[in-house]
């Protein structure tokens, strides 16, 4: 089952004055779209009013035809998968599998997405560790497995590729990809345009508390302009489309290296 | 000029773990000089960091052999983890920022202007009347970090420290680490971001399970970037090109 | 709740030391007097104090959750299983003795319990930090004494932290108590696991800013002691130290 996000008009934020002023907007069933903006301009509130860990003050949010202020975070959960920004704020259990298997367990599931899961991030090597004893990174792709295993419609993900490394990145991009085929909407918070290209269709600026920009994740990343406004430049394989002009306007990996193949390469100047 | 960290031969073990964390280890940390760590999630950039600062074994327990040397005077070191490494003990982020150089013991108006300075660098001045709990993730990297410059380190040992930074943040961040080399800090930095590190980093070095693969030249040790990995993909020989740039400028017209 | 509650009071602006040796000297005089007489007057003091600080309504409910219990055990054992003679009320026989010793047993506790929330919810713990400071406590013992200040809030908010991290994956808090309980069984490990992490981190925290440094902390913003504040803390001790004379005189003669 999968589901649209819907905030109309949302006002929301920490008691002292409003973080969120009046956001609007609108992710259809089976869209990605990625969460940009400059550091506290209110992309986390949004994430976590999704799941019913921020409530509104204003306005109304909703997830397919659930208005998430009639619910509880746990109710939520059956339709949206949370990754907190912080893994550590995220991760209890005492192994890894455990920890994945939480979820699952609560919603009443099958345990066979465990594995599933595991298998995905690669994480089936350290499930019997403690999540505390993994690195920062890994931690978090433990987080994002237990909420993959959980099998949500709607994907909220703050932050999933802060500090990894290439592998990584690649993994999150594959399992978030095989969800989006599948029809699952994704929601995801980053500051890595390399990732967003990745994995978005959809680009949403936040500044201040309010959306500056709206657009298609392709025309976005390729227009030099309206990324330098905001702070931000095109990731490489963008840049390299732009610079060479590439047929099939590239935004990612894959589809830059296509367009370079059979390129003729020289020696570097010394 | 004697480097401020020189480990010959070191190795590490974490306590409890049989397999060595680090092993075969020599490497020279030098003032001026920003060095970067990198390597695949695991590979042990982080306790090297931890080596480097004299953290490890003392406050991790563990072991060491090898020789360790660490001139430093007054290190400055900040982890991967933001919200881990508030006080608790602090009503706001001045106070916070603040914290390190109180504890050296430096006059009321010294800790002040560091604590002052070290905002304005990570751009966290207007943040400073508030309570450091109720950050968001990025303001809280921010302030970490401020808060080991205001110990005014000679030696600053760095895990990530733009993780959470939004791209503009990461480019001023990386930028004031290059400055501060300038100024005579030893800058040790551990990152996936090798793009900005490329920029400012005179060193890199390599790790993979604990070992170094590589040192040397930042150029041909960073090795990892998407230009550099397109480029493979795409058929260019070594040395492969490290950004847009150098990437456009090897092919053939 | 247990911990600080920040507000306007007299109590909250005098120096953290003044509440805090008020809370000591209700302490030391319930267990200085003990006629139910006298330890009712040291829980009017109590009582006074909360007033003062503004802090019944913080204070109210754990004061309960505290003391309830305690009278209901003390009336049980004394009361009942105490010795002749015995007062008939209604359909319940007392004993005399007994119920004279839980009024002053139950007395002292509500007077201490009263006071101690008072200043818990009174006294800042970054006031209390900078104040102790300012005195040249090491901060070794600042820190231990404030951590454990603070223990019931930061348990409590990583305990909320940990509900939503739970509950975020589908973990069902609320409805009927036994659900309830329920509940608490997958909190209550990883709090007290997170709790020890946590102090470790705080450990590597505080000494990469330095606490450990040796040096004299410098103290920002030590927070102002009055003459007349100080003749309170000492008529606070004169009045402990009359109350034990007479106590030992009284027991002499
Ligand atoms: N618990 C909190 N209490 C008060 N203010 C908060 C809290 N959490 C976040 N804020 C503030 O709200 C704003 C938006 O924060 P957030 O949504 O976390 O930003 P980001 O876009 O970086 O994720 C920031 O100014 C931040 O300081
Ligand atoms: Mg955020």
């Amino acid at each position: 089952m999968t589901f649209g996000v819907r905030l109309e008009r949302v006002r929301a934020g920490y008691g002292q004055g409003d973080v969120l002023h009046d956001v609007s907007l609108d992710v259809a069933a089976g869209e990605s779209l990625a969460l940009l903006g400059a550091n506290g301009a209110g992309k986390t509130t949004l994430a976590r009013l999704l799941i019913g860990l921020v409530r509104p003050s204003a306005g109304r949010v909703t997830v397919g035809d659930w208005d998430v202020s009639g619910r509880r975070p746990d109710e939520l959960a059956r339709r949206v998968g949370y990754v907190f920004q912080h893994a550590d704020h995220q991760l209890f259990a005492r192994t890894v599998r455990d920890d994945v298997a939480f979820g699952p367990r609560c919603l009443g599931l099958p345990g066979d997405g465990v594995a599933a899961a595991l298998e995905e991030l690669g994480l089936s090597r350290v499930a019997g560790a403690h999540p505390y004893d993994l690195p920062a990174p890994a931690r978090k792709l433990v987080t994002l497995a237990g909420v993959l295993a959980m099998g949500a419609g709607v994907l909220v993900l703050d932050e999933p590729t802060a500090g990894f490394d290439h592998e990584s990145r690649e993994l999150v991009v594959a399992a978030l990809r095989r969800r989006i085929e599948s029809g699952v909407t994704a929601v995801v918070v980053s500051h890595d345009l390399a990732f967003v290209a990745e994995a978005a269709e959809r680009i949403v600026v936040m500044r201040e508390g309010a959306i500056a920009t709206d657009r298609r994740a392709r025309d976005m990343l390729r227009d030099e302009d309206a990324l330098h406004a905001l702070g931000l430049g095109p990731p490489p394989a963008a840049a390299l489309g732009l610079r060479l002009a590439l047929s099939g306007s590239p935004v990612r990996i894959a589809e830059c290296v296509a367009a370079l193949r059979g390129a003729r390469w020289t020696a570097p100047a010394v | 000029m004697k480097p401020i960290v020189r480990l010959v031969d070191a190795a590490f073990a974490y306590p409890a773990c049989e397999a060595p964390a680090l092993a075969d280890l020599s490497l020279d940390v030098r003032r001026g000089e920003v060095t970067a760590v990198t390597g695949p999630v695991g590979a042990g950039a982080s306790t090297l960091l931890l080596v480097a600062a004299g953290f490890a074994p003392r406050l991790t327990g563990g072991t060491l052999t090898g020789t360790r040397e660490i001139l430093a005077a007054r290190p400055g070191i900040v982890f991967a983890t933001p919200w881990t490494q508030l006080t608790g003990l602090s009503r706001t982020v001045a106070d916070e920022v603040a914290f390190g150089p109180a504890s050296h013991g430096r006059p009321p108006a010294a800790v002040r202007a560091a604590a002052r300075r070290a905002m304005d660098q990570l751009g966290v001045a207007h943040l400073a009347a508030r309570d450091p709990a109720t950050l968001s993730g990025g303001e809280l990297q921010s302030v970490v970090v401020a808060s080991a410059l205001a110990l005014e380190p000679d030696l600053l040992v760095l895990d990530d420290p733009a993780a959470e930074l939004d791209p503009a943040g990461a480019d001023a961040l990386y930028a004031l680490l290059g400055a501060l080399a300038v100024t005579g800090v030893a800058v040790l930095v551990a990152t996936q971001d090798l793009e900005r590190a490329a920029r400012i980093a005179q060193r890199a070095i390599l790790l993979e399970a604990g070992r170094v693969v590589a040192d040397g030249p930042a150029a041909a040790t960073l090795t990892g970037t998407d230009a550099a990995l397109i480029a493979r993909a795409a058929g260019c020989p070594a040395p492969l090109p490290l950004d847009v740039d150098a990437l456009v400028e090897r092919l053939a017209r | 709740m247990i911990g600080y509650a920040a507000g306007r009071s007299p109590l909250h602006r005098a120096h953290p030391y003044t509440p805090l040796a008020a809370a000591s000297a209700v302490l030391l005089l319930a267990f200085a007097v003990s006629t139910p007489g006298a330890v009712g007057v040291v829980v009017l003091a109590a009582v006074a104090l909360a007033l003062l600080g503004d802090a019944t309504g913080a204070i109210v409910r754990p004061m309960l959750v505290l003391v309830l219990p305690t009278w209901a055990l003390l009336l049980v054992l004394h009361g009942i299983l105490g010795g002749d003679p015995h007062l008939v009320l209604g359909p319940v026989t007392l004993s005399e003795p007994g119920v004279r010793r839980a009024l002053v047993l139950g007395g002292r506790v509500t007077a201490i319990v009263i006071a101690f929330l008072t200043a818990l919810a009174t006294v800042s713990p970054p006031r209390l930090v900078e104040a102790m400071t300012a005195r040249g406590v090491p901060f070794g013992r600042i820190f231990l004494l404030v951590s454990s200040l603070t223990l019931v809030p930061r348990m409590r908010a990583r305990a909320v932290q940990i509900l939503d991290a739970q509950q975020s994956r589908g973990l069902r808090i609320g409805g009927s108590a036994a659900a309830r309980v329920r509940a608490l069984v997958p909190l209550v490990l990883p709090l007290v696991l997170g709790a020890l992490a946590e102090v470790e981190e705080q450990v590597l925290a505080l000494d990469a800013r330095g606490a450990a440094s040796g040096a004299r902390r410098t103290a920002l913003d030590p927070p102002r002691d009055t003459l007349g504040e100080r003749l309170v803390r000492m008529a606070l001790i004169m009045a402990v130290l009359m109350a034990y004379a007479a106590k030992f005189m009284g027991r002499g003669a």
